[in-house]
């Protein structure tokens, strides 16, 4: 829910187009930062983490077409930088895998990332601040979710004019989508069409299915993380940051 | 998901001429379809693309089975239709798009190999990435037999039962939790033996 389920062709080429941009650099900066070593050496674990999301995303509750992302608990395994590196395999190994969008990798990946990012330095504050680990992983992980959605509701909402170009464009013109500023501007100026696009329709129906989607991944999240906080307390880090 | 080991079977022991035709050719078929789908706004196009796929997929013989695979992303396309005020022009055109890009992607997974695609992306993208991707891909294929297994003693001892919610929440989350700790540990082993069997940071495929 927390990410665009959108087809490719959708949003206007220069945001989807954008988005890849900007994973790419920061792609780049990652890897300038990181050491190779512990990358490679890292590897398996992110890449475990990523099938982890994967086989985590198949479980639909068809309803209201949502899924388990286990974005935030991979974020705190993980740590903010390996997150962002397996949310972006996880998106393209989701796209291939009949979920669509392959125009909208780049900026899945970085709605992925945020809900991972925040929800790693959430639960970081929230451990610090209440010392329960249950109701600090909940608040992380809805916190973190809520965030991504609205982001997602952002992104959608940059390609407003767009929607309204595609949707009155049946009106007489060509096969392909190309035109140039000119004829653009001429046939706005014959007939203005009437705003057919209703982003607060869009958002009375995203945000209260989202909201149980928060409140589920919540719950689910914080019961992995007591889970493996019972077994192997060590992957949680958590004696770190009580010295 | 489940799915994902029965496509990989199709991919190896098809033999239809998809099959047979080489990974590049299939992918950069696959980046023509998504260009269409990008560019091309009309429905008799979109319906004429969608169609050719269609033929694509039954010369192929990829079995019907699959096929609910391409209808999935119909359920994210059914959200955004309240974007649009209803146009039916516009939830056709969105239906139709991505039915196509949903084909296109199944028919290239069910006729080609992972290997053989990640081969390809390795000489276009970063190794360290297409390395990421394929130890994922290897990981499913792990985490797929521990997360049956798992389903399996769910479900025989009555674990998963929709008269108790929060006992079952529970459960659904244990057996997730069960999966990480899993994986981390099928993770470390992975590494060590790819340590043992000369690993320096890079994996070499095959050639076509």
């Amino acid at each position: 829910m927390s990410h665009i389920h959108l087809p490719d062709g959708v949003l206007p080429i220069w945001l989807w187009a954008l988005g890849f941009v900007v994973v790419i650099l920061i792609w780049m900066i990652l890897f300038r930062l990181m050491k190779k070593e512990e990358l490679t050496r890292r590897l398996p674990l992110l890449g475990m983490m990523a099938a982890v999301m994967v086989l985590g995303a198949s479980v639909e509750i068809v309803p209201i077409a949502y899924h388990v992302n286990l974005t935030v608990i991979s974020g705190i395994l993980l740590g903010p930088s390996l997150i962002f590196l397996a949310t972006f395999v996880v998106n393209v190994i989701l796209a291939l895998f009949g979920h669509g969008g392959i125009t909208v990798i780049g900026l899945n990946t970085l709605m992925f990332a945020i809900e991972g990012a925040l929800g790693y330095f959430l639960f970081h504050l929230f451990w610090r601040l209440f010392r329960r680990l249950s109701f600090a992983v909940f608040l992380a992980t809805f916190l973190a979710l809520a965030v991504s959605t609205f982001s997602m509701i952002g992104v959608v909402s940059l390609g407003t004019s767009h929607y309204e170009e595609l949707i009155h464009q049946e009106k007489g013109k060509g096969i392909v989508g190309f035109e140039f500023g000119k004829e653009k501007e001429g046939h706005q100026k014959e007939g203005v069409p009437e705003k057919e696009v209703n982003l607060n329709r869009f958002m009375a129906i995203i945000v209260p299915l989202g909201f149980i989607g928060w409140v589920l991944e919540g719950i689910i999240t914080a019961l992995v993380a007591r889970y493996i906080h019972r077994l192997r307390p060590d992957l949680l880090r958590l004696n770190e940051e009580s010295r | 998901m489940i799915q994902l080991s029965y496509l990989d079977y199709l991919a190896v022991e098809g033999k239809s001429f998809l099959h047979r035709l080489s990974p590049k050719l299939k992918i950069i078929g696959m980046i023509f379809i998504l260009f269409a789908i990008v560019t091309v706004r009309n429905l008799p196009g979109l319906f004429f693309l969608y169609v050719f796929l269609l033929c694509l997929y039954f010369m192929a013989k990829v079995p019907v089975r699959i096929f609910p695979l391409t209808l999935y992303p119909l359920i994210f396309a059914f959200l955004f239709i309240f974007l649009s005020g209803f146009q039916l022009f516009f939830i056709l055109l969105i239906f139709l798009k991505v039915l196509c890009g949903s084909t296109g992607v199944v028919l290239l997974l069910a006729t080609t190999p992972y290997p053989s695609i990640f081969s390809v992306l390795g000489r276009v993208l970063p190794s360290s990435f297409v390395m990421a991707l394929f130890l994922t891909y290897r990981s499913v294929f792990i985490l797929l037999n521990v997360l049956e297994d798992t389903q399996h003693a769910l479900y025989l001892r009555g674990g998963v039962q929709w008269r108790h919610p929060w006992r079952s929440l529970t459960n659904i989350s244990n057996a997730f939790g069960h999966l990480i700790i899993k994986g981390i540990d099928a993770s470390e082993k992975m590494y060590e033996s790819m340590l043992l069997r000369g690993f320096k940071g890079e994996i070499h495929y095959r050639r076509e």
